[in-house]
């Protein structure tokens, strides 16, 4: 008798059946989505809607942990402990409501249990608002929005590290384990490292919170204080949500490429998992500079668009700007495309995603304000344009994971036959892109345009930005 | 074979070059964006220097800052009517409380209540306000009565700010005498530095004593504010100042800046001062933009005595609800740097944030606590600041 596999490898093994040609399932599947986002943002979020969750913090926090747990639920636990028979055979409206009902479920528990019941509790105060209240003069409503802060900033770890664990580390070394011993493991690991780097990047943040500074449990001034021009723990948001992009980005358009070519297993998750690192802060730092070299440098001390802790947390949402096109594409456009070698699939999908970000950029700023009850402007203290945009995400990740892409696409779980033809496929690409001395000369060629790239960039952007009015 | 040679030989420099670019571009990014180098891209910074004249000096009575009485409820009913994005029209605050509850009230509904009896009946529209609002007793309100004199000993008045609760800002005019002076028509408008609750919507008791006034709002008041306007009967020019400078007389000019702000407001006005022999003073409402944001702005756009950021008067919204956050610590520590020699604050800075003020040795001038101000650590009601005299 076969064991049961519940969702291991669920995600490669289905083969997702176009119902209609061409563009169709993907504009049905995109309408649909939309009509969810915009009902469920009314609910949940909208501070003109039912629930109103957007104080800020409170709807912030759900909508990032809600990530955390999709994720934790399709790639960690591999939809453990649904069987494989029931994730195959039922139809994907019901698996997507079950499934969704589930991941409220572990996020209530999440939120209310663990960071407030007993984190809060028993440990660090400020996750829990009772204990806040305790703050002299501090009111209910930031005692609950501080609780929020800190347990959202701890998302903000969860969602670069939980994937990363699968992404870059290939479930090393739990990989043979079987549900839900893997998941565990893996789970407790990832939980572990974003408790740590929790302490190093944002528990002195919540440290100066309080008056006076709370030097005897934080470290306050923090260490990043000169390096960053502020003591905002928003510097860190910065680095660790463009880690979360940049998991996304190799995992969906750029197919684990580069990291993909080197052979040796051990070696191959460790250069990727310092690698996606090394690839976010080129664009945290990058993105910093942007903002400089078109709203000017920072000023420290200032507030709103000019503070540098503003900036650093812009880059962030600027970051998760990028990852709404390059999951489209991935999601609904089947990864178009793929006809060239990869490096050149990579670059072409990278391009994409670069101009469709940019032009969402300048859609959100021009029109969000006109119907998801905010306001215009770049840096509104308490507006985050990270909560629709991870929200819309939420909501595809759903579909794509919970769904199969229904009603644009059909779920026809592939034959061993199609597996080992994938399998193979995949090994070859590999084997036509590793390095050999013809690729000598267009490398070096290559590597002098980017930097010239980047040099033309840096000269066209205030250019750009000077030439298009993005909020009247 | 020599034409495939060559595909193959095109291929594989495609390949590498698409390899070369990714890694080209991202270490550039790595290593150029955040260095020192980067610098040189900035573009200078070109003082415009504008000429907006000097005065003698400025005196700056404060009629109210406190904005509203006990901070808790405030938040609470900010918390009940689903927090800090929520229109401040909806909350059912007085004057526009309509009788269904918080969070659930409009524009429309509330003033239909009490139009009829604006501006001059404010006894009566009080008490039914109070019958239908959230919390009315709870409202307070922020004005300041600024005195400007000229070179030449020409003295003028001005209001900045008009209040919130209509019982509270009435009292607080007759406290400073506001009442009469409006009466007599010595106070030549009234600024309103930003839509919010607690600055504008006291609106009908400076209309009850002056329907004529002329009035100063910054660009960016909502259909429901400009209504607010008409609707409480004011008759005189109604002037929408445009983002940036605007002179008004010898050493005054205002600057309006388009920012978005809590409770879906938009747009705030700030008043310069260029003081003769001492420099410039910069008066705010609430100053949502960053009293270092002002100074700066002053630095590029104007030119002040001995190039010298004199001093501050108002609210510099920093810790409005006794709350905090790390970024209100960059604006401490850097706030000296700016060399003010007289600052002025209260209202939405937070005691909070004045204590820390004067932890780090700042001339913070000291208040006497009167009139519902709770604390000596700022100006409070019914105290007054000079600059100049």
């Amino acid at each position: 008798m076969e064991m049961e596999r519940f969702g291991t490898n669920y995600l490669e093994e289905r083969k997702l059946v176009k119902r209609w040609q061409g563009p169709i399932p993907a504009i049905v599947c995109l309408l649909f989505t939309l009509a969810i986002f915009y009902a469920t943002w009314w609910i949940f979020q909208d501070p003109r809607g039912w629930m109103r969750m957007y104080t800020p913090y409170v709807g912030y926090m759900y909508t990032r942990w809600w990530l955390i747990v999709l994720i934790w639920m399709a790639y960690i636990f591999q939809y453990w402990p649904f069987r494989r028979r029931w994730l195959e055979k039922t139809h994907p409206l019901l698996k997507g409501i079950v499934l969704t009902a589930v991941s409220v479920v572990v996020l209530l528990l999440l939120i209310k249990g663990f960071f407030e019941a007993l984190l809060g509790h028993y440990g660090l105060a400020y996750f829990n608002p009772k204990e806040l209240l305790k703050l002299p003069g501090i009111t209910e409503f930031f005692a609950i929005e501080y609780a929020a802060l800190a347990c959202l900033m701890f998302a903000a770890i969860a969602s670069w590290l939980s994937p990363a664990w699968i992404v870059a580390c290939e479930e090393a070394p739990w990989q043979d384990l079987r549900q839900p011993a893997k998941g565990i493991s893996i789970w407790i690991m990832t939980f572990f490292l974003s408790t740590l780097i929790y302490f190093m990047t944002m528990h002195s943040h919540m440290g100066i919170l309080y008056y006076p500074w709370q030097y005897f449990t934080s470290i306050a001034p923090p260490y990043w204080e000169k390096f960053a021009n502020t003591v905002s723990g928003n510097f860190h948001v910065s680095w660790i949500m463009c880690c979360t992009v940049s998991v996304w980005l190799t995992e969906t358009i750029w197919e684990r490429y580069p990291f993909s070519l080197i052979k040796r297993n051990n070696l191959r998750r460790v250069v990727a998992f310092f690698g996606i690192i090394a690839i976010a802060f080129a664009m945290h730092f990058f993105l910093y500079f942007a903002q400089e070299l078109t709203w000017g440098p920072a000023i420290r001390g200032t507030r709103r668009a000019f503070a540098p802790d503003w900036r650093w947390l812009h880059v962030g949402e600027m970051a998760v700007f990028f990852l709404v096109p390059a999951l489209f594409v991935t999601f609904y456009c089947g990864n178009w495309p793929k006809k060239y070698s990869l490096p050149v699939n990579v670059l072409v999908r990278t391009g994409i995603t670069i101009v469709a970000a940019t032009l969402l950029y300048i859609f959100y700023y021009k029109t969000s304000h006109l119907f998801l009850g905010t306001q215009k402007g770049f840096s509104h203290p308490q507006q985050f344009p990270m909560i629709p945009t991870i929200w819309l995400i939420n909501i595809w990740l759903v579909h794509h994971w919970f769904m199969d892409n229904w009603p644009g696409w059909k779920m026809v779980p592939k034959t061993a036959d199609e597996i080992a033809r994938d399998h193979a496929e995949h090994e070859a690409m590999i084997r036509e892109v590793k390095w050999n001395p013809a690729l000598g000369w267009g490398v070096g060629v290559g590597a002098v345009a980017g930097v010239a790239l980047f040099f033309v960039t840096v000269w066209v952007l205030p250019i750009l930005f000077d030439a298009i009015t993005i909020i009247k | 074979m020599a034409e495939d040679k060559a595909k193959t030989s095109r291929r594989d420099f495609l390949k590498g070059a698409a390899m070369g670019l990714a890694g080209g571009a991202l270490a550039t990014m790595g290593i150029y964006s955040y260095s020192p180098w980067r610098t040189r891209h900035f573009a200078k910074v070109e003082r415009k220097l504008a000429d907006i004249g000097v005065c003698k000096s400025l005196k700056i009575a404060n009629i109210s800052e406190t904005s509203w009485f006990d901070n808790a409820t405030l938040m609470g009913d900010i918390k009940g009517a689903g927090g800090l994005l929520v229109n401040q029209y909806d909350y059912n605050w007085p004057p526009f409380g309509d009788g269904s509850g918080l969070g659930k009230g409009s524009y429309e509904k509330g003033i239909a209540k009490i139009k009829h009896l604006l501006p001059d009946r404010l006894g009566e529209a009080w008490d039914i306000i109070v019958a239908n609002s959230v919390n009315p007793r709870n409202a307070g309100g922020y004005a300041a009565l600024l005195e400007v004199e000229e070179l030449n000993g020409k003295k003028h008045k001005y209001l900045l700010d008009t209040g919130w609760s209509y019982k509270w800002t009435d009292e607080c005019f007759k406290r400073e005498g506001i009442d009469k002076m409006l009466a007599n028509r010595e106070i030549e408008a009234l600024f309103i530095s930003h839509e919010h609750f607690d600055h504008f919507w006291g609106l009908p008791v400076t209309l009850k004593y002056d329907p004529t006034i002329t009035m100063y709002v910054p660009e960016g008041f909502y259909p429901e504010g400009l209504q607010y306007v008409k609707d409480s009967g004011h008759k005189g020019e109604l002037i929408k100042v445009q983002p940036g400078l605007k002179k008004h007389i010898p050493g005054m000019a205002s600057f309006v800046f388009a920012i978005p702000i809590i409770c879906r407001v938009y747009g705030e006005q700030s008043m310069y001062f260029n003081i003769k022999d001492k420099g410039l003073v910069s008066v705010t409402g609430c100053c949502h933009q960053s009293i270092i944001q002002f100074a700066e702005t002053a630095y590029r756009e104007i030119k002040y005595e001995n190039d010298n950021l004199y001093g501050v008067y108002g609210g510099l919204h920093i810790s409005p609800f006794e709350d905090w956050d790390p970024k209100y610590d960059d604006l401490v520590i850097s706030l000296g740097k700016y060399g003010f020699e007289k600052i002025g604050c209260n209202h939405c800075t937070g005691i909070l944030c004045a204590k820390k003020f004067i932890a780090a040795g700042y001339p913070v001038v000291r208040g006497s606590a009167r009139f519902r101000s709770k604390d000596t650590a700022y100006l409070g009601n019914g105290d007054k600041i000079s600059f100049g005299v």
